[in-house]
């Protein structure tokens, strides 16, 4: 049984640049996600805040992806591809668990030596996407250079960025902070098996992550009961906590967005390219934390050397990887890949050639009744824990944050533009 | 690998398909590592 054509050359170039562009855009959103955290002080219990920070996360990939396409179209996904639906729920899983490992590694080692140690999951994606989907396969010297090379470079200037982070070490447990931080970034790099799995069948990323959020919030819920010492001890911590819930739950809403990017990211320029470009998130972060929040205030000469070299490593090295899009050879390699995933699981050919070419001819346009009810219970939850949110006790440079609000709505609209026009969101 | 997108050949249930499929033991196997790693680290 054949499928529909391959898509023209010229389209696929379309695809890999907004592939491209949303991995950029990725970067930019996962990274100012950290601001609004930056308000909260200490005195909570860090999975609370991770509980918290996944409640918000849960809101957002329900409201945005019926307030975008509409949750109908869920329907037709689930339909052709039911077996997606196990695979996200395992990659939600896989989430919390490492997010909730990253919050003990900075516990005992610090976030500047752990944050390295985790974004190796972006070295991993390679490997994983190498191995198991065909990704980087005919691709050429130069292409393999570019990324895995790009890669590198991004993990180097990773490297140097975290070193001169103000959060430095507390006094902890050195092994266990850092096996922890190695596994995180283990959970997160094989998370990116189901992704890839989910986009070479075709499924919609608006999809994929309305069932990946549920087995996010629900691991998240069971490690909460667990580590919070049950339902009476996890509600004490998030009463205690509410004043700054608002902020924790718009931390996680601003990373939707970003995540969001990385899924399309993912799904157009696969996971050895999407998932290093949108690690950019820790120059983003770093720009926040030095710009807004004055965090290198009175830091001496070598720390900014540091920032600056570190930020030019990782710039250089996400421009490679950017630079080294898939082409025809690479590409017919994929859609092997593809084509085998879809007569393992009995998924109709048309649909996977269409949707990986960005199109989908069975959409269904338009919001229902159900659609606007998430989207107003949403707000008004949001809207809830605004009116009883403390206001933040930090010195905050307006101008800045005003500065770099505008790059963030510049790639949120330049993205969203891109996907709109290429793929409308498919 | 039988062709499972041809409607003439009988195609078992998607879950028996997951379990038949090597990658999906990949990230079950990491998940439990995981989550004994954190018992032990928590």
């Amino acid at each position: 049984m054949t499928g529909a054509a391959p898509p023209a050359t010229a389209r696929l170039r379309r695809l890999q640049a907004v592939g491209v562009l949303s991995g950029f855009a990725a970067g930019a959103w996962l990274g100012a996600a950290e601001a609004p955290t930056k308000v909260v002080t200490l005195g909570i219990s860090p999975v609370a805040i991770s509980l918290v920070m996944v409640l918000g996360v849960f809101l957002a990939r329900w409201s945005l992806p019926a307030l975008i396409r509409g949750t109908a179209n869920i329907g037709v996904d689930v339909r052709h591809a039911p077996h997606l639906v196990a695979w996200a729920l395992m990659a939600g899983c896989l989430w919390a668990v490492a997010n909730t490992l990253t919050i003990f590694a900075i516990r005992d080692i610090g976030l500047s030596i752990a944050f390295p140690l985790w974004n190796t999951n972006s070295l991993l994606g390679i490997v994983w996407g190498a191995v198991l989907f065909n990704e980087l396969r005919g691709a050429g010297r130069a292409r393999w250079l570019g990324v895995a090379g790009g890669a590198t470079a991004m993990f180097a200037g990773a490297l140097v960025l975290a070193a001169a982070s103000p959060a430095q070490a507390p006094a902890g447990h050195a092994v266990r902070g850092i096996v922890a931080a190695i596994g995180a970034g283990v959970l997160w790099g094989t998370m990116y098996i189901p992704y890839r799995k989910a986009y070479l069948t075709g499924m919609n990323p608006l999809s994929f992550v309305t069932f990946f959020t549920i087995g996010e919030l629900g691991m998240m819920s069971v490690l909460a009961l667990t580590y919070l010492g049950g339902p009476a001890g996890t509600w004490r911590e998030l009463v205690g906590a509410r004043g700054v819930l608002f902020w924790l739950l718009l931390g996680g809403f601003i990373w939707v967005v970003g995540d969001l990017f990385q899924q399309y990211a993912a799904k157009y320029i696969g996971i050895g390219r999407g998932i290093p470009l949108s690690n950019t998130n820790q120059l983003w972060g770093l720009l926040w934390g030095l710009l807004v929040f004055g965090e290198l205030a009175g830091a001496d000469r070598t720390t900014y050397v540091q920032v600056v070299g570190g930020s030019l490593v990782m710039a250089l090295g996400a421009a490679a990887i950017a630079l080294s899009t898939a082409r025809e050879m690479e590409l017919r390699h994929w859609r092997a890949a593809a084509e085998r995933e879809a007569a393992r699981y009995g998924v109709d050919r048309a649909y996977v050639d269409a949707r990986l070419a960005g199109e989908d001819p069975e959409a269904r346009r338009g919001r229902s009744v159900w659609d606007w009810l998430i989207v107003g219970t949403a707000t008004a939850v949001f809207v809830a824990f605004a009116a009883g949110a403390r206001a933040p006790q930090l010195t905050i440079h307006h101008g800045w944050a005003a500065g770099l609000v505008l790059a963030l709505l510049a790639l949120l609209g330049g993205g969203g533009w891109a996907l709109w026009r290429t793929t409308r969101f498919g | 690998m039988p062709d499972r997108s041809d409607p003439t050949v009988p195609v078992p249930p998607w879950w028996r398909a997951i379990l038949g499929d090597a990658q999906f033991w990949i990230p079950l196997t990491m998940l439990v590592a995981g989550l004994l790693l954190l018992r032990w680290v928590a």
